[in-house]
């Protein structure tokens, strides 16, 4: 640590903001994982994004490496300085800058702490959903970082859910605000989306946007007592099943629940219990009786020793209290813990925890779990005394053998703690060589230096001169494939039988006036590839499509003439569907309608109802991204997308994210393509995050004068009324001009959707005019997407990005799509 | 390490185990005061009992800047003991960090000469009498309205310094230290201008209703004989500068069946010396204390300090190493209750309406270590018309913390500034609490701050109610109205 420095940053930050000596930064050596130390060569604790700005660049200056820090409560050594890298901390940047109660959002700074934000939503009713076990304690800005989960994310999402915009210090000084005022102008990439879970390694988030829900009027709290863990993993596979959609779902095993049990924070559960399964429904409280009397059927028919009810906030509270302080206190067992992340589908919860109770017993430790069972998010504490050598060896060996186990299980290797320097090893288990190049290339974009938390998340590369080519792109730097000069248009048609490529009259009638060279059909990811790649060569344009019903939208149509169309109607299938894990995978060229089917045949749906939705694809649907109406309830269909396969513009297949509900090992490139029109890629499958079909689906059209009906719309939000939607059309029908219609639609179970129906008649202040039910409700709503405009055209006139944030598109475009064959940014 | 061979180094080194039941979840980071307004991690108490564990594992010296300046800014408010899960006793380690410390580094001269004040029975008596007469002197009162007048200006509340970190603001807030010491001593003073103010909105009409009141019975009051006796806790500042504090103690428990008795032989209980690591002398104190209580063979031994009476409450570990004493250590310390506790274990006697708007800072000696959290509120519920509002951040420690207000005046006075800050927001006429220190340092903040709130004990509330209702068979308060 030069003086020199040191200095720089006391000008910059105040003397009292610069810890420079030795023994006091011992302090910052671990985070919540005290496995690794490592001692900063200083801290320095700025108030604000100018002094983050010019200390980051001050840094820079002197060749050391920057490392953000929140409360330095993670679990996986992210937050601790390689090298004598400078800790930047945030704990001094903890004002809520604003909150916007009827837009349900809220702007702080990355030092709030998670619970602190909650405590101030409560007087206007809302609250800021992700609650991770640490959220007394944890950040905002390391929520982000972590793309924290929480208990509650089984029901409302993880993180990257409810953050809508943030404010970012990069290496070079630069600023970019990137997404912004609740997310609704969504041009150009999700920056934010992949920001989110970047675990530091991109810059300095110094401004977070969330967006916030209402408190939930009720909540019922149950606690089913099991002999036996494999019954309590059994009931909640079986409980989503049915389709019940509780808030939580945790499951607590014997030795944790001794463990707690022996704290300050005893919660009353029997010690001689194999497993407590907690279960907590919210929401409208008319409904929630029934559902949580379902839910506790289903404990009792997979042989619950007892079933509890919270009958007071007290006992509700003590419950919890007691799962989210759980890994403090299994700091009574032993003197050291390792506590793993890992997720698996919901339905191979009761095989992985045999597996992982056979690895301990073989390696004669003890494991304690206890874990989001809703989201199949498994979190085995191995308990075990460092200073033992050889009893830590056994420990490495059972956790390499455990994280194995559940990436092969379908799951991945860290499902909220990061991966950090923990689990950097393990990244190869879920991503290839390809994945992990394109991750690193993203994270040039943002830290072309390098100086951003280095020696985390990634594994080190095997040559760096390879990440250097793929990031600076350019044309020639993949010429060598195929071989030959290529011969435009014709030298792809080659590529594919006859049959799977249209020209000419053939073409012109299949795109509806469009102006193309050819359409083509390919049938496999590695068939899009060698197009690509063939395109590359001959530097033709290519347009994915899928059933081509919105080919114009996006404005993305390549420059020049020559393009093909490559259509992913012929990669069709549904490749994996296990309705107990709500989650699907399905090939890009799915009719979104067949989709449907095949969910409603199971009683789940996927309500994006975007623009366009029901008469294209899967992979259209993606492509465009956006939310609809139904957004605060269900999420945006960048919240839906778990994971992609797609060829990029560099003719690579990349195998992104997975099939599970929580995912955050390495960056989230899923976040990137979603919603990139094509531009970065051509996807050709996807995996997707699904609910269950509420039992009611009903629309109240209200119409009235426009005053009126904007009125109406107004009170319904500002009630916090629950329901799914409200959007007001101006009638133009003949014979009802001036008058404006306000569609009300109303999901849930029998009880609740009565309850909420007549709140929003008593709202608005009138009759409904007409009760679409069912069936009919679902289709008035389908012909208004069909009949929506182009969103990126309506939203026009919204702000567009600043030049920072243009540059971290251009970089990822040229990233990604190098030979500029790909349609252009819109 | 040099001190390897030392036994106070030694003594940290038995608590090992103790030191690795924190798995460094950083949960007690927010409830730390000090982490919360300096957001350094070694300012935690997490990082704190980091830098006890790098001594024991010989990567820190005792003597060095970085353990004596962390371990000396804890206010050693315990608010983390709670939020701990795993139930790390960072009181008890403080108290061997501190011991360890001041054995190779001497702490303040200002907190040395506090803590050998207080160990002698003669000094701080006479430190006493010299406060009274100060204080009967009316020139702290003086004192402090002319620098609260030069402080605040006009159409501000308060103008405590934010975090003070320039030369300037340091030479202030050494002076500060001395005007808080006269704004402390002047808050010490009886509320009288609140109970006349009291007295003032009764009608006659509720006096008598209040009578009436006070003559029913409290409920199941046993005959007089077989009441349970307590000890009540005189104290060093109680007795010296509260004396009508210990006296309504006693009336106050005497009335909700009770037989308050006066334990002459007492002496200071060794709370400022355990908490400031001078573990020998709070031992040697401890010590006398037992045998005084001893003698007089009480049931339970009140008090209406909460650092005393988490002290006395501790005594069974403070003398678990003293084979003559610590099974005596034991029994007394099962004895200890604060006066909230048996007020609400027994009482709910009602005494006259006490038509005010108070709130409630719970001290954190008695919240955090001693984990009593109800009794106090319920004895402010049982006084009729006495309105408690809320009072934000209530759970955060005053700044007070013993001695530490004056031995640190700087941070001390950021915390207690927020106090104030909070405490003017209620628009509360008094703040009540239940601890000699934090009246007198709150008051001395909301005086500094130019605020007429006066702090009184929450005893004093309850016997002001008994009094004016004829509890103890006087009405010579209804007259004065």
């Amino acid at each position: 640590m030069s003086p020199d420095l040191a200095d720089a940053l006391t000008e910059i930050c105040g003397p009292d903001a610069v810890i420079v000596d030795r023994d006091r930064l011992l302090a910052y050596e671990s985070d919540g994982l005290t496995a690794y130390r490592h001692r900063p060569g200083a801290v320095v604790l700025p108030r604000t994004t100018s002094q983050v700005r010019r200390a980051v660049l001050a840094v820079a200056r002197h060749g050391l490496a920057v490392v953000p820090r929140g409360a330095g409560t993670g679990l996986s050594g992210g937050a601790v300085a390689l090298d004598g890298a400078v800790v930047l901390g945030t704990a001094r940047m903890n004002r809520i800058l604003e909150i916007d109660a009827p837009n349900r959002r809220a702007v702080v700074q990355p030092g709030v702490v998670n619970a602190d934000l909650s405590a101030a939503l409560r007087p206007y009713g809302l609250h800021y959903a992700p609650d991770p076990s640490s959220q007394s304690a944890c950040t905002l800005g390391g929520n982000v970082g972590e793309n924290s989960g929480g208990p509650h994310c089984l029901k409302h999402g993880v993180t990257s859910r409810h953050v809508t915009g943030l404010e970012i210090v990069l290496s070079d000084g630069s600023v970019p605000r990137l997404g912004g005022a609740g997310g609704e102008a969504e041009l150009g990439y999700d920056l934010v989306g992949v920001v989110v879970g970047s675990e530091g390694c991109f810059g300095v988030v110094t401004e977070i946007e969330v967006g916030l829900l209402p408190l939930p009027e009720g909540v019922r709290t149950l606690l089913g007592i099991f002999d036996r863990i494999e019954d309590a993993a059994r009931a909640v596979s079986e409980i989503v099943g049915v389709g019940l959609l509780p808030a939580a779902m945790e499951i607590i095993d014997g030795p944790t629940i001794r463990a707690v049990e022996e704290s300050v924070f005893a919660a009353g559960y029997p010690i001689d219990a194999g497993a407590a399964l907690v279960i907590e429904f919210d929401g409208v409280d008319a409904g929630l009786d029934e559902e949580s009397a379902r839910a506790a059927g289903i404990c009792d028919r997979m042989g619950a020793r007892e079933v509890r009810r919270a009958r007071s906030e007290e006992e509700r509270a003590a419950l919890w209290k007691g799962r989210k302080k759980a890994f403090g206190a299994m700091g009574r067992i032993a003197p050291d813990l390792l506590v793993q992340d890992a997720t698996v589908p919901r339905t191979a919860l009761p095989s992985v925890l045999r597996g992982i109770a056979e690895i301990a017993a073989r390696y004669r430790l003890s494991v304690a779990n206890v874990f989001h069972a809703g989201d199949g998010n498994l979190h085995p504490n191995i308990v075990f005394d460092r200073r033992n050598r050889e009893e830590s060896g056994r420990v490495e060996r059972a956790s390499a053998e455990i994280m194995r186990l559940c990436v092969g299980a379908g799951g991945t290797i860290t499902g909220e703690h990061g991966v950090g320097l923990d689990k950097r090893r393990y990244m190869e288990l879920v991503c290839g060589p390809a994945e992990l190049k394109a991750m690193r290339g993203v994270r040039q974009v943002f830290d072309p230096a390098g100086t951003m938390n280095p020696g985390k998340v990634l594994p080190d590369a095997p040559g760096e001169g390879d990440d250097q080519g793929a990031a600076q792109g350019g044309p020639g730097a993949r010429r060598s494939v195929g071989g030959g000069r290529a011969r435009g248009v014709e030298s792809l048609l080659e590529l594919l039988p006859a049959g799977q490529t249209l020209v000419g009259e053939e073409a012109l009638e299949w795109l509806g006036g469009s102006a193309a060279e050819a359409v083509v059909f390919p049938e496999s990811a590695e068939e899009v590839a060698a197009l690509v790649r063939r395109a590359a060569e001959s530097s033709a344009p290519l347009l994915p499509a899928g059933s081509g019903s919105r080919l114009g939208w996006g404005g993305a149509w390549p420059s020049g003439v020559g393009g093909v169309v490559v259509s992913t109607r012929r990669i069709a299938s549904l490749v994996h569907y296990e309705p107990a894990d709500l989650t699907l995978t399905a090939a890009a060229g799915m009719r979104w309608r067949d989709l449907d089917e095949t969910l409603r045949a199971e009683a789940q749906w996927l309500p994006l109802e975007t623009p366009g939705l029901w008469s294209g694809t899967v992979g259209g649907a993606l492509a465009r991204g956006g939310a609809g109406p139904l957004r605060s309830r269900y999420g945006a269909v960048r919240d839906s997308v778990l994971g992609l396969e797609v060829v990029t513009g560099t003719g690579e297949v990349l195998r992104l994210g997975g099939r599970v509900v929580k995912n955050v090992a390495g960056f989230d490139l899923v976040r990137l393509f979603t919603g990139s029109y094509g531009t970065l890629g051509i996807v050709t499958q996807a995996s997707m995050r699904l609910f269950p079909r509420p039992e009611v689906d009903l629309t109240l059209c209200f119409e009235g004068g426009r005053e009126r009906m904007l009125a109406g719309a107004a009170a319904l939000r500002t009630n916090l009324l629950p329901v799914a939607a409200a959007e007001l059309r101006d009638r133009a029908v003949a014979g009802r001009e001036g008058r404006t219609a306000l569609a009300v639609r109303v999901l849930g179970g029998a009880a609740e959707a009565e309850d909420v129906r007549a709140r929003a008649e008593a709202t608005v202040g009138t009759e409904p005019v007409d009760v679409l039910l069912g069936k009919e409700s679902e289709s008035f709503h389908r012909r208004a997407t069909e009949v929506a405009p182009e969103p990126l055209r309506s939203a026009a006139g919204a702000r567009r990005g600043d030049s920072a944030s243009n540059r971290l598109a251009e970089g990822i475009k040229g990233l990604f799509d190098p030979h500029r064959i790909l349609p252009r940014r819109p | 390490m040099k001190l390897s061979e030392d036994g106070l180094a030694r003594a940290l080194a038995e608590q090992d185990d103790a030191l690795a039941n924190c798995v460094h979840c950083g949960f007690c980071l927010p409830a730390c005061p000090t982490y919360r307004r300096l957001g350094d991690e070694a300012d935690s108490p997490r990082g704190r009992l980091y830098l006890m564990r790098a001594i024991v594992e010989g990567r820190l010296d005792a003597g060095s800047d970085a353990f004596e300046t962390h371990i000396s800014r804890c206010l050693g408010c315990r608010a983390c003991e709670p939020a701990c899960p795993a139930g790390v006793e960072y009181g008890r380690l403080l108290e061997l960090a501190r011991q360890v410390g001041g054995s190779v580094r001497p702490p303040p001269h200002i907190s040395r000469l506090l803590l050998a004040t207080f160990g002698t029975k003669w000094a701080s008596r006479l430190a006493m009498l010299g406060a009274r007469l100060l204080r009967a002197s009316r020139i702290p009162d003086l004192l402090t309205s002319a620098v609260s007048r030069a402080r605040t200006r006009p159409g501000e509340e308060s103008a405590i310094e934010p975090e003070p970190h320039s030369a300037r603001q340091r030479s202030t807030a050494r002076w500060g230290s001395l005007w808080l010491a006269f704004a402390m001593v002047s808050a010490s003073a009886p509320p009288r201008r609140l109970f006349a103010k009291v007295r003032r909105r009764q009608t006659v009409s509720d006096a008598a209703a209040a009578v009436d009141l006070g003559r029913s019975r409290p409920r199941g009051t046993p005959t007089a004989d077989d009441r349970p006796t307590v000890g009540v806790l005189a104290g060093c500042v109680q007795a010296g500068l509260f004396s009508r504090v210990n006296a309504a103690t006693e009336r106050v428990l005497n009335a909700n069946g009770y037989r308050a008795l006066r334990v002459r032989a007492q002496g200071c209980c060794g709370a400022l010396h355990a908490h400031g690591g001078d573990l020998g002398r709070a031992r040697a104190l401890a010590r006398r204390h037992i045998a005084a209580f001893e003698q007089a063979g009480v049931d339970f031994v009140a008090s209406n300090a909460s650092g005393c009476g988490a002290a006395m409450a501790d005594y069974g570990s403070l003398l678990a190493d003293d084979d003559a004493m610590a099974e005596s250590a034991c029994d007394f310390a099962g004895r200890v209750r604060d006066v909230s506790q048996l007020l609400a274990e027994r009482g709910g006697r009602a005494g006259a309406p006490l038509p005010l708007r108070v709130t409630y800072d719970p001290p954190c000696h008695l919240l955090h270590a001693q984990g009593v959290a109800e009794a106090p509120l319920a004895v402010l519920q049982s006084i009729p018309e006495l309105e408690v509002v809320p009072l934000a951040d209530a759970a955060e420690c005053c700044g007070g913390a013993g001695i530490y207000g004056l031995a640190n005046p700087e941070l001390g006075g950021w915390i207690g500034a927020d106090k104030v800050h909070s405490a003017l927001k209620t628009g509360a006429e008094a703040v009540v609490t239940g601890n000699p220190g934090c009246m007198m340092q709150i008051g001395a903040g909301l005086a500094l701050a130019g605020s007429r709130i006066r702090t009184v004990h929450l005893v004093e509330m309850l016997d002001e109610s008994y009094r004016l209702g004829g509890v103890y068979g006087d009405t010579r308060g209804l007259c004065a109205g």
